[in-house]
């Protein structure tokens, strides 16, 4: 080993990025094994290919009116129905795939883009900024989401995909923002932070090269939690109308259209609830899965 | 539990829940008022009468003295008038439509609580049993269904199936007759709003219950000779529910939240229905009403909770 | 002698975890006599705690006792239902516990869980059984009784603590006290303490006391027996004097060489024992001891010795004795 206080942190820094790598695997071992997590992934994939074929491909275009007979059941040329307008369920479940995805996704990346920094530099830093922050976040989480999204929506006074992505990302950034700031509060009383410091790397170099990579665990756990949170807010505002304006199809509002109809077709409800309940349990239990792979404290 | 110190502690947290509110609302008011003029009256008026219609809701006027009127009725308990049913007054409106919600609200606290406390406990005790894994599926399930879509599965079980099945023995019909709902009327909505917060207590109480039951403590009061059932109930469960308290606060704003979407599907003249209402409607005044009372419950709420803690945990003592 | 009022015959308690089956005792027997006070020694791990737990059936899963007798004024508590032995638990036979931090709940009041313990055996009102936590608070010297029996866990000091643990315990005036290492979470000054407690409480209320440690010193300071333990056996017991003056089991001697001494000269490095502790999944064959003896022989790699006497009241399983061992090495006893 050299002898040098650069570079035994060098060697030290490798030795724990060794570590991490084993951790990763291990990690990816853990998953690999839990049946329910990998059943969950290969469902998200499938939705992920539906909803990408379905920029170029539906059975029907979704918006056009009568192409089925009002309310019917599945049938050959209709494999889920028709709806109250007479169009092709099928179609429109698919589209309503890409939006929950793209808003789900969407507002997760925005969390973290917003989330990540606020909480890595909070945490490191701690002081006046630290304060401000945990003031900021304290404060939103006093107030019920999903009224403040609804009243930015009527403030912004249209609604679009973005509108709702923001309104979302705004009211949920500071899950991730609390989350990163305590990781970053505990890891930089670590040993190895020490020792980096004590050989003078730059802040930056700390919190990127050391900080950084043992924080994403929780992290990635709770990037995937927060998926099913948002599509599951974005159904809510399309369920009441206040979402991705019609024509194009969302699962909540397609719910709330079915929801008239049930006594008749009930299929025409049922569509969108399953495609929801199933996306979001499958959210769900890739996140558990992840969370238990990831765990520190799990013996194998 | 009344001491001096909880007591000041009561009194400081009142105020800041004033506060609170006051800057809540205030940001609702200015935000809506900066929205474009006529945006506030959806009928074409005649020039006088649309005069007359601004001065009687003081919408000429210069919006720091708007705002200060606003604020000042508001420490009176006055929150103005409805902008499209002109005379009918906000305040009385929106505390009679809270209650209304609360009467749901509760209902689905009590079950919530209630129910995922109790197999919480249960899945612990019988550990990897079927038990346990059967509740360890559905409590996932559970809360990753959004509350509509159960809504929906329990209305189509109880309106429609069992209705044909038992030919109208059993049936469940929406509607709300009168102000406040029968046992008959709240319960399917008060499962509805609870199911997935109940997945989620059942689930922390098993994780909480497995801890607990493996702490020195509890092997100390088996050691005393007490029954197991003592053991459960009184040394390992109350430690246990300290975890679940902590949440109970986002839990009750998830009941808050997730009532705005029931209340619409049941047609139930509460909070919620009033919200979305008044937004698609444009009565921004009740909209501003409406949150106001919402930043009141929810302050109410976590000072409940905050209190609870006290009760459970004689450690904690402000 | 009279009759002992606990015999613990070959007892045998596994726990059978994914890795194996852990023999954490292996075959212990033991008497203990009515007002006597008996230590049992032993580093972490050889199974001294399992021991103290196994005897009042507290051993949870994946533990279980599977062989064995533990023969309470004549009945076995091994084969006695659940509901009986529940019954002996906190009034005939109570155990105290290393924390007495974790060990007491910290949501309830102390006055109440030392009343709890009465009224789990009686039935009497709550005021009278918290008039006897009082007692009991001031028979264990705990100054303000009165006021303290309100107080919670948090609010007493680590000694106070262990105070109260001993009253809980003694609270229907058992005949057998187990302490499972009472005194290790405790500073120094409060471990003589407490240690005093128990002498005066064994003396006063002729409670027959077992007294669980890995530290020697304890164990001269209360007890009269002693049983020393190492991977889930007893390789050496006997009266307290006799096995400190002259331990015949290396392991015995090992842990008397490696206590520290005041007036032992500086210079010499502290001695301890080499090795690590054994695998209780798969113990090493012939004398268990053997990877860490220096003084073994060919005959203790493959034969396990049994405990065979070394002198009146003193027994071993060595096949070499540390008299032999030392005499081959032309050293003399201290």
């Amino acid at each position: 080993m050299a002898i040098t206080a650069p570079a035994m942190t060098e060697e030290l820094g490798q030795t724990l990025a060794r570590e991490q790598v084993s951790l990763w695997a291990d990690a990816w071992r853990r998953l690999r094994r839990n049946r329910l997590a990998l059943a969950a992934f290969l469902y998200l994939v499938l939705l992920a290919v539906v909803a990408l074929v379905a920029i170029v491909y539906t059975p029907y275009p979704m918006a056009h009116q009568g192409v089925a007979v009002p309310y019917s059941p599945p049938s050959a040329s209709h494999l889920l129905g028709g709806d109250a307008q007479g169009r092709d369920i099928l179609s429109r479940l698919m589209i309503g795939a890409q939006i929950s995805l793209i808003v789900g996704v969407g507002t997760q990346l925005v969390v973290l883009a917003v989330g990540l920094p606020l909480g890595l530099l909070a945490g490191y830093y701690r002081g006046w900024f630290d304060t401000v922050l945990s003031f900021l976040i304290n404060v939103f989480y006093g107030i019920p989401d999903l009224l403040v999204a609804l009243i930015l929506v009527v403030l912004i006074g249209r609604s679009s995909l973005w509108v709702i992505i923001f309104a979302i990302a705004v009211t949920r950034w500071m899950d991730m923002a609390r989350l990163v700031r305590g990781q970053t509060l505990s890891l930089r009383e670590r040993e190895f932070v020490e020792a980096a410091r004590s050989t003078g790397a730059r802040p930056s170099k700390i919190i990127f090269k050391h900080i950084l990579p043992n924080a994403l665990g929780p992290v990635i756990v709770q990037a995937t939690f927060g998926v099913p949170q948002a599509i599951l807010f974005e159904a809510f505002l399309s369920f009441l109308g206040l979402g991705v304006p019609p024509p194009t199809p969302s699962w909540g509002s397609m719910a709330s259209d079915g929801i008239a109809a049930m006594r008749i077709s009930p299929h025409i409800v049922l569509a969108p609830a399953i495609a929801l309940s199933l996306t979001l349990m499958a959210f769900n239990f890739l996140g558990d899965g992840l969370r238990d792979a990831l765990d520190p404290r799990q013996k194998r | 539990m009344f001491t001096k110190g909880s007591l000041f502690y009561i009194g400081q947290r009142t105020v800041l829940i004033v506060f609170t509110v006051l800057a809540v609302s205030s940001i609702v008011f200015l935000g809506i008022h900066r929205l474009p003029g006529n945006a506030f009256f959806s009928e074409r008026l005649r020039g006088s009468q649309e005069a007359v219609l601004l001065h009687h809701y003081h919408l000429d006027e210069p919006l720091l003295v708007q705002y200060k009127t606003f604020i000042g009725n508001l420490l009176h308990g006055d929150l103005g008038e409805s902008l499209i049913f002109r005379g009918v007054k906000i305040a009385p409106l929106v505390a009679r439509e809270a209650t209304v919600s609360a009467e749901v609200g509760v209902t689905a606290l009590i079950f919530t609580v209630g129910l995922g406390i109790l197999f919480g406990v249960l899945a612990a005790m019988r550990q990897n049993t079927w038990v346990d894994y059967l509740l360890s599926t559905t409590s996932v399930i559970g809360y990753s269904m959004p509350n509509f879509v159960i809504a929906t599965f329990l209305l189509l079980v109880f309106g429609i199936y069992l209705d044909n099945l038992t030919n109208g023995a059993i049936f469940y019909e929406i509607g709300w007759s009168g102000t406040y709902g029968t046992p008959g009327q709240i319960w399917l909505p008060a499962i509805a709003l609870g199911f997935p917060y109940a997945s989620i207590v059942a689930r922390l109480t098993r994780a909480s219950m497995l801890e607990v039951i493996r702490q020195d403590y509890v092997r100390t009061a088996r050691a005393k000779g007490l029954s197991e059932r003592v053991v459960v109930l009184r040394h390992a469960l109350r430690n246990a529910l300290i975890p679940v308290v902590t949440i109970l606060g986002p839990l009750v704003i998830g009941i808050i939240t997730g009532s705005v979407v029931i209340e619409n599907i049941f047609g139930i003249p509460g909070l919620g229905k009033e919200f979305v209402t008044s937004i698609l409607s444009r009565d921004y005044n009740i909209v501003i009403g409406v949150f106001t009372m919402y930043a009141a419950l929810v302050g109410l709420a976590n000072l409940g909770v905050d209190l609870l803690y006290t009760v459970l945990d004689p450690r904690i003592r402000y | 002698m009279t009759e002992p009022v606990l015999q613990v015959k070959g007892l045998k308690t596994q726990f059978f975890t994914d890795d194996g089956v852990v023999q954490a005792v292996d075959d212990i027997s033991f008497d203990l006599h009515a007002g006597e006070t008996l230590g049992i020694v032993g580093e972490s791990g050889c199974g001294k705690s399992v021991t103290a737990l196994s005897i009042l059936r507290l051993v949870q899963e994946p533990g279980r006792i599977v062989a064995g007798q533990i023969l309470f004024r004549g009945d076995d508590l091994v084969t006695m239902p659940e509901e009986e032995v529940r019954h002996i638990r906190g009034k005939d036979i109570a155990m105290i516990f290393q924390d007495p931090l974790s060990s007491l709940n910290p949501v309830l009041r102390v006055g109440f869980q030392i009343a709890e313990a009465i009224e789990a055996h009686e039935r009497i009102p709550g005021k009278v059984a918290l008039g006897r936590a009082v007692q009991l608070l001031k028979q264990v010297r705990i100054p303000a009784a009165e006021s303290r029996v309100r107080d919670y866990p948090h609010q007493f000091s680590g000694g106070m603590r262990q105070r109260a643990m001993i009253a809980m315990a003694l609270a229907n005036s058992p005949s057998i006290l187990i302490a499972d290492e009472p005194t290790t979470a405790l500073d120094v000054t409060v471990q003589a303490q407490i240690l005093e407690l128990l002498r005066d409480l064994n003396e006063d209320l002729k409670t027959a006391i077992i007294l669980i440690t890995h530290n020697m010193g304890v164990v001269a300071g209360l007890c009269s027996r002693v049983i020393v333990m190492y991977a889930g056996r007893i390789v050496e017991h006997g009266p307290v004097e006799r096995i400190f003056k002259n331990p015949q089991h290396p392991y015995t001697w090992s842990l008397l060489q490696s206590m520290p001494r005041l007036d032992s000269d500086r210079r010499k490095r502290l001695v301890s024992i080499e090795g690590l502790p054994p695998d209780l999944i798969a113990p090493p064959s012939g004398c268990r001891f053997n990877p860490r003896c220096q003084f073994k022989i060919g005959r203790c790699l493959h034969d396990d010795p049994p405990l065979m006497e070394v002198s009146p009241e003193q027994e071993a399983a060595c096949w070499v004795t540390m008299d032999r061992a030392l005499k081959k090495n032309g050293q003399a006893h201290a």
